[in-house]
Formats: structure tokens, sequence, C-alpha cells
């Protein structure tokens, strides 16, 4: 079923980023990530900003999926700007008010980390919305693949998060059929205080684990019949190649960062 | 009217790729004391059509009434709704939770504020009732068979006394002889008045059982009626993945080879009845 697929993020789409190879797409991100560490002005970040809209909007990815990743840090992002304004010192006053002063570098620098916060999340947004789950796993276990020489687990890790991320969409839905059932059964999830809501919440969370574990069980279970044992000697049916549209990413990621290192240089503001 | 459905639309994760259109324009009706079987394809918007007989999801547009009240409005009391109306899931062995068997019976009376004595005779009558033998109350559910499992899942939402059953395949994934026994445990709490839907995809369970069918398919109602006009329909069934009973086929071809057999007949009885007759006759001919 479609909605087995989904992990909070994911669209699927047959987009160009979406056809870029998980590595790249890794690596692009931390680049990415990196090269907004790079810009030092605004004048770094508008075009930064650019790219990640024009990127988004190559995807077909509606803005607003893009922006709705913003909500969770929303209050991270405010706090920083908050602390910012009222502490940095320095350029001319603004506004004083008793023993608040908020100075044109406090508004400067408030803004400026803001604005970082803000593209970091648009960036990696930018990865999981075109990125399913399972070519995520796959990328960074062949990312991670060298550290095994000195003993990094990398295809455990990689197995591990790809069946728990197998599992969230399942166990999202468990947990929906079971509210609805002790729902039927006049239980209240919603009403009383804390110590009530928690002990509300038994009759959804035993019934969670119990079928978690059946699950897992399951799953050796059928792992096992197919004899799996650990990644060595493991082929892969799905092989990762970097094509020509990587190389291309490679080039686009290069130029970004030249450009941001130039306006940098320029000093426009 | 017990329960009336109008014009009941529900679109999953909407304004997303994965939207979906699970129950189209859906109306259905239905009186007391029936006894209604809903049979569809898998997928067909069956599950998510009963949650909202009792004010579990509830979309628009579309209206539902439980005894003339509009579960779609703010002021309505839903738990009244769901004392009213019990809800059995399908695979309802899966919610069990509690650490003996009458704790877990006993959860859903407790949630209505019962006396300690009005749930004990409860849970005693439920567990009968689902045909349990008393000495299972101090067991744990989960040492105890998937289908008597089951019996105890159902034996919790009984225990809340509802006037109107809903199930959602009851008799998946058990044997035959387990899947009999459930359903003639159904049919014994219709037999007390009970009004029950079952939400089933095998034809021959529903026409054993129910007054009236609807047939889903694609989250809209493709036919309703009588087991007997629902059946007459056997090409395009087969065309949405639904079979007619086995007993509605043979009566059907032996009518299309000239023997004299009514329309509409699908119980085995009657089948072999108007088989019998067709023999007698025969031999009545030849004599
Ligand atoms: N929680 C959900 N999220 C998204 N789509 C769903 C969900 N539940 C059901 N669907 C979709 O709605 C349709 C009807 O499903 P359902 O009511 O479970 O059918 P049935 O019970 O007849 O098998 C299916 O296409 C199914 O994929
Ligand atoms: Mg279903």
């Amino acid at each position: 079923m479609l909605k087995n697929i989904t992990l909070g993020q994911y669209f699927p789409g047959n987009s160009l980023i979406h056809r870029l190879d998980p590595r790249t797409k890794l690596l692009a991100t931390i680049a990415l990530i990196a090269i907004v560490f790079v810009a030092q002005g605004f004048s770094g970040f508008l075009l930064l900003a650019g790219f990640v809209v024009a990127c988004a909007a190559s995807t077909g990815i509606h803005l607003k999926f893009l922006v709705r990743g913003l909500k969770p840090l929303m209050f991270i992002i405010l706090f920083t700007f908050i602390l910012n304004l009222f502490f940095q010192t320095g350029g001319t006053v603004l506004i004083s008010i008793w023993i608040i002063r908020i100075t044109s570098n406090g508004l400067r620098m408030a803004g400026f980390m803001a604005a970082r916060l803000i593209l970091l999340v648009l960036s990696s947004q930018l990865l999981t919305l075109t990125t399913s789950p399972i070519a995520l796993t796959d990328g960074l276990e062949t990312l991670f693949r060298p550290l095994q020489v000195i003993g990094f687990p990398a295809h455990e890790i990689a197995m591990m998060m790809s069946i728990a991320l197998r599992f969230i969409p399942t166990l999202m839905d468990e947990a929906d059929k079971i509210m609805k059932a002790q729902k039927a059964r006049g239980a209240d999830f919603e009403t009383g205080g804390l110590i009530a809501r928690a002990k509300a919440m038994v009759p959804l969370l035993v019934p969670l684990f119990v079928g978690a574990f059946r699950r897992a069980e399951e799953l050796a279970l059928a792992m096992d019949a197919r004899c799996y044992r650990g990644g060595k000697g493991r082929t892969r049916m799905k092989q990762l190649k970097f094509q020509g549209i990587d190389g291309l990413a490679a080039l686009v990621i290069a130029a970004l960062l030249a450009a941001v290192i130039l306006l940098n240089r320029l000093n426009l503001f | 009217m017990p329960i009336e459905v109008k014009g009941l639309t529900h679109v999953y994760m909407p304004g997303t790729p994965f939207e979906a259109r699970a129950l189209n324009d859906v109306s259905l009706s239905i009186r007391d004391g029936e006894f209604i079987g809903i049979i569809g394809h898998t997928g067909s918007g069956k599950s998510t059509l009963i949650v909202h007989l009792n004010g579990l999801e509830s979309s628009s547009p579309g209206v539902v009434f439980v005894n003339g009240v509009d579960l779609g409005l703010k002021e309505t009391d839903l738990i009244a709704i769901r004392r009213t109306v019990g809800l059995v899931f399908q695979y309802p062995e899966y919610q069990l939770f509690e650490e003996t068997v009458e704790k877990d019976v006993a959860f859903g009376p407790r949630n209505l504020g019962l006396s300690e004595d009005e749930i004990k005779a409860r849970v005693a009558d439920a567990l009968r009732m689902v045909g349990l033998p008393q000495d299972v109350a101090g067991k744990s559910p989960f040492e105890l068979s998937g289908g008597q499992k089951r019996r105890v899942a159902i034996a919790g939402v009984l225990a809340m006394q509802p006037s109107m059953l809903i199930l959602d395949e009851p008799a998946a994934g058990l044997d035959p002889a387990g899947r009999r026994e459930m359903l003639e445990l159904i049919k014994g709490v219709h037999d007390t008045g009970v009004t029950v839907v079952m939400v089933s995809h095998s034809m021959d369970d529903v026409g054993r059982y129910c007054d009236r069918l609807y047939v889903l398919n694609r989250g809209e109602i493709a036919w309703y009626g009588t087991p007997a006009e629902v059946f007459i329909h056997e090409e395009q069934l087969h065309e949405i993945g639904l079979d007619v009973p086995e007993c509605a086929k043979l009566a059907r071809r032996l009518r299309k080879s000239g023997f004299d057999i009514p329309e509409g007949l699908y119980r085995t009885d009657d089948v072999c009845e108007a088989i019998l007759r067709n023999l007698r006759k025969g031999s009545d001919a030849t004599c």
C-alpha cells in the first residue's frame, strides 16, 4: 500500500533531484549546510534561499510542505532571534526602554542567526522530502562502508535503520487502530490531568508493545528462513550508481560555494 | 431509524500525493433488529465506513444519524453514542491489554462509570454470551488461544450492552469450525434483540445470516437489498472480485439449463428442495 512507504516527509516524484543518487544528495546536503556557515552576509543567504526554493520548485513539491518542517523548530528560531536581539551590543542604539536596548548590531545579528537556522532546516528538508527512507539508508550504508575497516558496523546499522523506518508507519497505523478500538469501549485519551492521561495510555501502549514484539519475532523468523546472516558477502539487487546528473549536482554545489565566497568578498550587505 | 447515513464521503490524507478517496457519497439506513451485511473487496472502504457509525471518524460532506442524533454536531455526546453502538474491530484480539480476562472485559463498563456489582454482573453475562467458561475470567488474556482471545475482545464490547453491534470481519483468520462458531455466536447476540451490522467478504456467510446486504465497491454502494436481490448480479459481482454463495451458483446454472428452479434461491435448504422437486417431477414423468 502506498501509505506504507511514507515516512512523515517523503514525497515520491520523478524530478531531477528525486533521481539523484542518495549519496550525492547526502553529500550535497552536508555541503549545503557547510556553505550556509560559510556565508557571512545577507546577500549570501538570499542566494542560498533562492537556490533552495528553486530546487524545491523543480521537484514539484508544494512550498507549504517545505515550510511545514519549520514549525517544530519555530520556538528555537524565535528564541535565538530574541536572545541576539537583546544581548548583542554595539552599533547605533535603535530602541532604549528601561534596561532593554536594541542596537543595530543586535538586530543584524538576530536576523542573521534566524536566517541561518531557517536555511539549515530548509536544506535538510529538501533531502528528506525527495529521498525515500530506504534510499537514504542505502546511501548512508555505502558512505559509511569505508569505516568498516575500523570495526564500524555500517551494514548492521543501516539494516536496523531501514527496518525501523519500514515499521514506523505500520506501528502508527496500529496505534491509530488500537486507539479507536479503545475509544469505542469508552476510553478517554483527551481529558483529565497529567496522571489520568498517562494512565489512559496503558490500554494503548500494552497492545502496541505486544504487537511490536510479535512483529519483530515474525520478521526475525522470516529473515532467518531466507538465510540472512549479516552483511558479509551480501550483494544487492539495486546497485547505487553515479550518473551524469550527479556530476552536474557536484558542479552546481561547487558553483554555489564559489558564489557565496565571492559575495562574502564583495561584502555587499 | 437507528442508523442513517447520507452522502458520506471520506478522503484520506487530502492534499497530498497519497490522497485516497475511501468513501464516495455513501448512503444507507439500518432499521431496528436487522442483521445487515456489508460486503466488498479489500480496500473497498468497509472499515472506513463503520468507524463513522459511532463517531470515531467524521467527514464532510455527509451526515450520520444514530437514533436521530447527528454525530457531526459538536454538542453530540459521543460517549453515549458509543455505549449504544458497539464496535468490534478487525482482529480485536490485538487490543487486549489487561492482566486478566475479567479486567479486560470490565474496561468498557468501567469507563461508563457503573458500580462494581453491575460491572461484575455484566462481565459474567458477556463471557457467557460469547461462550467462554467462567474459569477463564481469572486468566491472562495472553495465554488464551487465538479464537478465545477474539471472544474475550467481543465480550469486552458486549459488556457495554450496546443496542447495535458492528463487527469488522469477525470471522477473518479463523478455521472453518471457529468460523461457524463465531457466526453462530453473533447470531445468538442478534437473537437477543441487538441490531447487527457485519462486515465480511464471504458471500456464503452474509447469505446465511443477513437480512439485507450492502455491497461496496471502490467506496461506493454498488448494490443493496436482500441477499436474493443482490445475488442476481452474479456476473457483475464477479467483476468486482466478489462471489455469490455456491448454492446460488448451482441454482442459477440448473435454471439456465432448463430446470424448473425459481430465481433468487441461495440458501442450501431452499436449493436442495427445489432440486428434489425437479427430481420427483422427473421420476413421475418417466414412470
Ligand atoms: N489510515 C489510512 N490512510 C490512508 N489511506 C487509507 C487509510 N485507511 C484506509 N485507507 C485507504 O482507503 C481505502 C479503503 O480502505 P478500508 O476502509 O480499510 O477498506 P476495507 O476495509 O474495505 O478493506 C483503501 O484504498 C485504503 O488504502
Ligand atoms: Mg477492512
